[in-house]
């Protein structure tokens, strides 16, 4: 403390006033303290501390003789009093003029002592303060800040209260395509789309309460033009102010468009831009009310499409596929979905119509189809097939809908080509059916619910027993006795051959390994297991060879029945199986021949041991027509083939075989099929016999 | 810094106003007891550690006061569309000062208008709207120059109140507020703005809301160019007849007649609704953010 008094000895300063000087709290060494008192009516100062005269530069002597407006040339008229007040202290920020005339910037505070004729005057100088310094930074600050924000291309806002705001940089002011100047305050608001408005707001409110936080919203370009942004609002607090936020913008509008364009790819098909069946099921499923109506489906299956690219090529193909896309689009009514199913097959899906309509749109649907194309220099009509359900009460399941519609495209398809076809209840009954039946086969083949027959092969010659025939049966649990014209095309259609086939090779090994154990030289010396034209490929040879490893058996002591109708389906690679196979050591024998339309001049190339003829043919026998039965026969006697005539019902029919010279005779009145057992029982009996 | 000639000895003697400013002063005091909420906030919200919280919770005891902080955050003026349902909210939204400014309108009884001029609030807000939507233009913020523009007229409120017939007559003939301030020095030996100054500045307000009050008649002023448009914006909207100043000569070549078009639309389509959220009074419609039975805690 150094407040040292210079005071003379005419004017003592009275003692409160030393005390107000002295146990002020704001007392330090920089502090300029006056005292003014009221003298002849005008205030004058009496006296000055060393801080003071210094500040104002003035002696002691000539402060004393100063009026104390002087010191204070803006307080005008009777605004003095306003400073000096009788009864309570005053504080004014204002100038203080010096000596010199400058004039200086303080705060003044002035403190009137009892009575109110004498003052303490306080001067502080802003121009040396503190707090000058301070707010000179906190300028800076702000001008860096702002300086930052205005250059980052990251569109910014900073509030200035509420919703309200102080600054905006020219990244967002070109994001939205408007002058700061209309976005300051409550301006930017109109930028924000309105429906997106009450969630901004809301993570204002958020952001104001201290809160981070982000929200999606649109806002709206000075053109119209509409930009998705995320908007991210971060706190900010001024001390003594209140709260605000700073906003940045990050507009995701290309990323958005970026996803859904992968999002579209996964739904559509590139080639004609449609949807595909992922969403063609989520379409109908979104729209599916159980037990209502109104929706249908069109299913569409070009007639000859493989034609066109077989013989034109897959770019015709495709530019077919294309044409007929367009078509599509073209003829249903506005609303309706046109899907790609795969390959040349597309649906159409209708809301709020009946069967009529739907027929009639399957009509327009088809004539706009045939309308001739150009393609390759022809001349082409994508003619369709067409395949109509409409919603019923039966249908609990979207997909049941659609796969209705596939079945009524079949039968459009069997009953000639280029036809439409609502899928009638028996069709769809039947084809239910056959749901249920495939997965109880399924069942029934992992199961090992599917038992073999044996069925022996005589000689014609001496009547001996050369081999026996594998044939599988189902005894179904409910159904009984399901016989394989059923459920072998079943599982042919339904992709459950191989495991089907698989089952017979190995059982049928299996059991030539027991009658070998159990009858020796008594054993059935052959088996002829059946293959169908579905497992004619090239694992077939090793599955064979594999099952005749596994239980030791010769090559010889099998033969494989291949259908004549699945030599006939891809001949080459038929006929190389059928090699392989033979190096193995098996025999192979054509099934139901003549009843395809095999070449014989390919059968003459294909390396099979005999000949089964159909028993249609052996039938016709008993109706005096044995030209087919002998022809086959003698065709076969010819290339140097053994036959086998199946179905042998009578004696008069074995004798006129034997007679046209077949080499075996099979049929229900020689020798029913038998469980394994009863075969070795029967094998053992005939060798009793023999003996 | 301005340089003037070393002023001789002479004392010029003041001309004697008409009446005790000082009493006119002492007077403000009187009402501050009366309302000691008002008084508290007027008195805390400046403090750097105040907090919302701290400052809604003195706010709740005066229930009128509060509900006009309650209905100015909901106002258009701040864009929250009736999102603010809590007293801590709405001071944040509004932010300090204002809550401060408004706690100032109720003290000096300026909510009262049997006691004012005519006309003071339709000047009032349009000044204060006026301020706040040309504050960017001067590099000051929107929410001060609100402020100072709600506040400005107090003095001239305070001089009306202390001699209602003397101001009468400054009223009826001076047109001008330039020409009004100057009839005020001459009766009162200070002038209306200057007493808010000075009433301001005793309170402890900002010295950047006093200095425009201040600096207004000093042309070359900047800090005094932005209240000056002000003034003639409100003036343009509120004075039948009005001749309009230039704007350029009022804010030393700041502002062109251009920038004051949008301002004058904004102001018109705001200032019904300051006004009702700054007297308190409700408008046609129902308004809950002005009933407290609504508020949130």
């Amino acid at each position: 403390m150094s407040v040292s008094m210079s005071t003379t000895e005419h004017h003592t300063v009275p003692p409160e006033i030393v005390s107000t000087v002295f146990y002020s709290a704001t007392v330090s060494e920089s502090l300029a303290i006056l005292v003014a008192e009221t003298i002849g009516g005008t205030q004058r100062l009496t006296w000055g501390n060393e801080s003071a005269l210094r500040l104002l530069g003035y002696g002691i002597e000539d402060l004393r003789v100063l009026p104390v407006g002087r010191l204070f040339p803006t307080l005008g008229g009777g605004e003095l009093k306003l400073l000096l007040r009788r009864e309570r202290a005053a504080r004014m920020t204002l100038p203080v003029r010096t000596a010199s005339g400058a004039d200086l910037e303080a705060v003044v505070v002035t403190t009137p002592s009892p009575g109110g004729r004498m003052w303490t005057v306080r001067l502080l100088s802003t121009a040396n303060e503190q707090e000058r310094a301070l707010r000179a930074t906190a300028d800076a600050h702000e001008r860096r800040f702002s300086a930052l924000t205005e250059r980052s291309p990251v569109p910014t806002l900073l509030s200035e209260q509420g919703m309200r705001l102080a600054h905006v940089n020219d990244a967002f002011c070109s994001l939205v395509g408007r002058r700061a100047e209309q976005l300051l305050g409550t301006g930017w608001i109109d930028t924000i789309h309105e429906d997106d408005l009450d969630g901004v707001i809301e993570r204002v409110a958020a952001a104001l309460e201290g809160d981070e936080v982000e929200i999606q919203a649109r806002l709206v370009r000075d053109d119209g033009t509409v930009r998705t942004t995320v908007i991210r609002f971060a706190h900010l607090f001024s001390p003594g102010v209140g709260a605000g936020f700073v906003g940045t913008i990050e507009d995701i509008t290309d990323r958005l468009a970026f996803e859904a364009r992968l999002a579209h790819q996964a739904n559509h098909d590139p080639l004609t831009g449609l949807p595909n069946r992922t969403l063609l099921a989520q379409y109908v499923a979104a729209r599916f009310v159980s037990g209502t109506s109104g929706l249908a489906c069109l299913f569409l299956d070009l007639d000859n499409f493989k034609v066109v690219n077989d013989s034109l090529g897959h770019t015709a193909g495709d530019e077919l596929l294309v044409e007929v896309a367009d078509r599509l689009r073209a003829t249903v009514r506005p609303g309706d979905l046109v899907a790609r199913f795969g390959g040349d097959e597309f649906v159409v899906v209708c809301e709020d119509v009946d069967e009529d309509a739907a027929v009639t749109l399957a009509g327009r649907v088809s004539d706009a189809l045939a309308q001739p194309m150009r393609l390759g220099g022809v001349d082409v009509r994508p003619y369709a097939s067409v395949g109509v359900t409409v919603q019923t009460a039966e249908h609990v399941m979207a997909e049941e809908l659609i796969r209705d519609c596939d079945i009524a495209m079949y039968q459009a398809k069997a009953g000639g080509k280029g036809r439409v076809t609502v899928l009638d209840q028996q069709a769809r009954a039947e084809a239910r059916e056959k749901l249920r039946l495939v997965a109880e086969l399924r069942d029934a083949i992992e199961g090992c619910e599917i038992s073999l027959y044996y069925q022996p092969i005589f000689g014609t010659q001496d009547g001996a027993p050369v081999a026996v025939e594998s044939l599988a049966r189902w005894n179904h649990r409910e159904r009984g006795a399901i016989s394989p014209a059923t459920f072998v095309p079943l599982a042919e259609e339904s992709g459950l051959i191989t495991g089907l086939g698989l089952l017979v090779l190995e059982e049928t090994c299996r059991q030539i390994a027991d009658w070998d154990h159990l009858l020796g030289p008594a054993a059935p010396p052959r088996a002829n297991v059946n293959v169908s034209a579905l497992q004619l490929d090239d694992n077939l040879p090793a599955q064979v060879a594999a099952a005749l490893e596994r239980h030791g058996l010769d090559p010889s002591r099998i033969s494989v029945e291949i259908t004549e109708s699945a030599l006939m389906k891809d001949p080459d690679s038929a006929r190389a199986v059928l090699q392989q196979l033979r190096d193995l050591g098996v025999e192979l024998a054509i099934d139901d021949f003549g009843t395809g339309y095999s070449s014989l001049a390919y059968l003459r190339h294909l390396p099979v041991d005999c000949l089964k003829v159909d028993r249609s043919f052996v039938a016709e026998l008993a109706d005096g027509h044995a030209e087919i039965a002998s022809a086959v026969i003698a065709l076969a006697g010819n290339l140097g083939l053994r036959t086998v005539a199946e179905g042998v019902e009578t004696v008069e029919q074995a004798e006129e075989l034997a007679r046209l010279g077949a080499t075996y005779l099979q049929g229900f009145s020689l020798a029913p099929p038998m469980t394994g057992g009863r075969t070795a029982a029967w094998f053992a009996a005939r060798s009793g016999e023999e003996r | 810094m301005t340089v003037t000639p070393f002023p001789g000895s002479d004392t010029r003697v003041a001309p004697v106003p008409v009446f005790d400013i000082e009493k006119v002063l002492a007077s403000i005091e009187t009402m501050a007891a009366q309302r000691p909420v008002a008084a508290q906030i007027v008195s805390v919200a400046n403090s750097d550690d105040t907090s919302a919280k701290a400052l809604a919770r003195i706010l709740a005891s005066d229930v009128a006061l509060a509900s006009r902080v309650m209905k100015l955050a909901n106002s258009a003026y701040f864009g929250m569309r009736g999102r603010v349902t809590s007293l801590q909210f709405a001071v944040t939204v509004v932010g300090f000062t204002t809550v401060r400014t408004m706690a100032t309108v109720a003290l000096t009884n300026l909510d009262d208008e049997s006691r004012l001029p005519e006309n003071f609030w339709d000047v009032t807000t349009s000044l204060a709207l006026a301020a706040s939507s040309l504050a960017p233009r001067f590099g000051e913020r929107p929410q001060e120059s609100l402020c100072l523009g709600l506040l400005a007229q107090m003095g001239a409120a305070l001089l009306h109140h202390n001699d209602p017939v003397g101001y009468g007559e400054i009223l009826a003939s001076e047109p001008t507020y330039r020409g009004r301030r100057s009839a005020e020095t001459r009766r009162y030996g200070i002038n209306g703005l200057r007493l808010t100054s000075v009433a301001l500045e005793q309170w402890g307000f900002p010295v950047s809301l006093t200095t425009p009050l201040k600096e207004i008649d000093d042309d070359r002023s900047m800090d005094g160019a932005l209240l000056r448009a002000a003034f003639e914006v409100a003036a343009r909207l509120t004075v039948e007849d009005y001749e309009d100043e230039p704007i350029v000569r009022l804010t030393c070549g700041r502002l062109r007649e251009d920038d004051v078009v949008p301002v004058l639309d904004q102001v018109r389509a705001d200032a019904a609704e300051l006004r009702r959220a700054m007297l308190g009074e409700t408008a046609a419609s129902d308004d809950p953010s002005g009933n407290p039975e609504e508020w949130t805690p």
